[in-house]
């Protein structure tokens, strides 16, 4: 954990600076972000800084962003991990319509370090375990199926969906004697 | 045998002497018709070009000169002449058409027009697109516009840019006119659209030649249904999500133009084959037009009067 988080700027780079507009710019930011995520570690997240930005358009949000978390959400850049930097403001607008038309999600932050929020859409009953999970900061299944009142199978496959979009981690751990335990923590 | 094409433009109530995308339409309809001989456009009754008109008057030459013999265009005044020149009205189609004007002349007094955005610019790919943003959004931002405004009419106008640019071009890049598309915008320091009012208005226009919304919306089975007229397939496509691929993301600009330009108290404007749909905040209205080839678009971004430069330099 002492190692400084991966950021990503995306205005910082030889994209289009503070405007960022239409799909091909959208897949070149996108292939740039591909980039830096595969060549982190496994278990790593990526930052995607997005505040220098002061225009992005819808087509540019669903190219950079949607189709980049699709992919990972569906397993393409194994366990890496994408949060947004951005603060709540109108630019949210588009990469939000263009994970709901997705139905996908996005951990947000307004700073790295801060606070999580989600941005898109995911299911009210996982949207209630990604909260429980995001407050515990690193819990038990055993301990969140009992502050949610579920059964161990029912939080498992829960959390297991959540894992799967990229928006928690899930780790295996052995405890003693002979049972496996899965902990859950929140990616930032 | 000539053809003459007449532009009326007088009887229109608020927008009498107006060239803007419905007055545009008879003459649309007509150009159908025209086989070789040479046509001659009648605009001497317009007093008053707006965006959507210039790029549907450039997108009806386009259409033209391949068909015709010669094209000659015929202007009364100086404003609506010299207004054309500061628009690259005859940069692009001076040595095209004939006309009546001393275009020489126009230019030796040619002088900036503070509300010009962007002059009428012919485009091909989604490349040029954020060339055309950055500028207008430097002169948005010199003009004391603030950022939420400048994102409505950047976004706006990249949406629809991008939409031309993919629609527009023919998908080999080698058809006979494939001109691409036109776009123009414009600030007014009143209000343009509709009634006549207070406040300030942006108009963004485009125009292409592509094939139109309801060939594009086809190639999806899904939409078999909404796609029997023009304007079951406008209204179809403004929707969220609604594309000709199909592709999950596509689809969300032009239902978020609609939105942007309905929560301004503005609309969108599609007119593509026979059908022309106009959005507001609240409802959609369709009418028929015409059948012409290409996808027609006009956005009304009004400015509320707080927000003007002038009106906070008081408070």
């Amino acid at each position: 954990m002492a190692e400084a988080p991966a950021v990503f700027e995306v205005a910082g780079g030889d994209f289009g600076g503070k405007l960022m507009v239409t799909r091909r710019t959208g897949r070149a930011v996108r292939e740039a972000l591909a980039d830096t995520l595969e060549a982190l570690p496994k278990g790593g997240v990526l930052y995607v800084d997005t505040r220098g930005v002061e225009l992005m358009d819808y087509s540019f949000a669903d190219e950079a962003l949607g189709v980049l978390v699709s992919r990972v959400a569906g397993g393409e850049y194994g366990e890496r991990y994408l949060v947004l930097v951005e603060e709540d403001r109108d630019l949210l607008e588009n990469i939000e319509a263009s994970l709901r038309q997705r139905s996908l999600a996005m951990v947000r932050v307004d700073e790295v370090g801060g606070e999580p929020a989600v941005v898109g859409t995911i299911p009210d009953h996982l949207a209630d375990t990604l909260r429980a999970i995001m407050d515990a900061g690193s819990i038990t299944n055993a301990d969140l199926a009992k502050k949610l009142g579920l059964n161990h199978t029912a939080m498992n496959n829960r959390a297991t969906r959540l894992a799967k979009l990229g928006l928690i981690y899930r780790k295996i751990e052995t405890a003693a004697p002979g049972g496996r335990q899965y902990t859950y923590e929140r990616i930032a | 045998m000539k053809t003459q094409l007449q532009f009326d433009v007088r009887n229109k109530g608020a927008m009498s002497g107006v060239l803007t995308l419905g007055s545009l339409d008879p003459v649309l309809g007509a150009a159908a018709r025209v086989a070789g001989e040479p046509v001659v456009l009648d605009l001497r009754s317009v007093e008053f070009v707006e965006p959507a008109g210039i790029c549907g008057l450039a997108a009806l030459l386009e259409f033209l000169i391949p068909r015709s013999e010669e094209v000659s265009v015929a202007l009364a005044g100086r404003d609506v002449p010299a207004y054309l020149e500061r628009m690259n009205f005859f940069r692009l189609f001076g040595d095209r058409v004939r006309t009546n004007v001393d275009v020489a002349a126009l230019e030796e007094r040619q002088r900036h027009n503070p509300g010009t955005l962007q002059e009428l610019v012919n485009f091909h790919t989604e490349e040029e697109i954020p060339g055309v943003v950055t500028r207008i959004s430097e002169i948005l931002e010199n003009q004391g516009y603030r950022l939420r405004e400048r994102v409505a009419i950047c976004s706006t106008l990249s949406e629809i840019c991008a939409n031309a640019a993919e629609h527009g071009a023919s998908e080999d890049g080698a058809s006979d006119d494939g001109f691409g598309a036109f776009a123009a915008v414009q600030a007014y320091n009143h209000i343009v659209s509709g009634a006549k009012r207070r406040g300030e208005e942006v108009l963004v226009a485009i125009a292409d030649g592509g094939v139109g919304v309801r060939e594009t919306l086809s190639q999806n089975e899904k939409y078999a249904e909404h796609t029997t007229t023009d304007n079951d397939a406008i209204r179809c496509a403004m929707m969220m999500g609604v594309s000709g691929t199909g592709e999950l993301g596509r689809g969300g600009g032009l239902a978020l133009v609609a939105q942007i330009s309905g929560r301004a108290g503005g609309s969108l404007s599609l007119r593509s084959g026979s059908g022309r749909v106009t959005a507001y905040h609240d409802r959609k209205n369709s009418r028929t037009v015409p059948d012409f080839p290409g996808t027609f678009v006009r956005v009304s971004l009004p400015r509320k009067l707080e927000n003007t430069p002038q009106e906070r330099l008081s408070k």
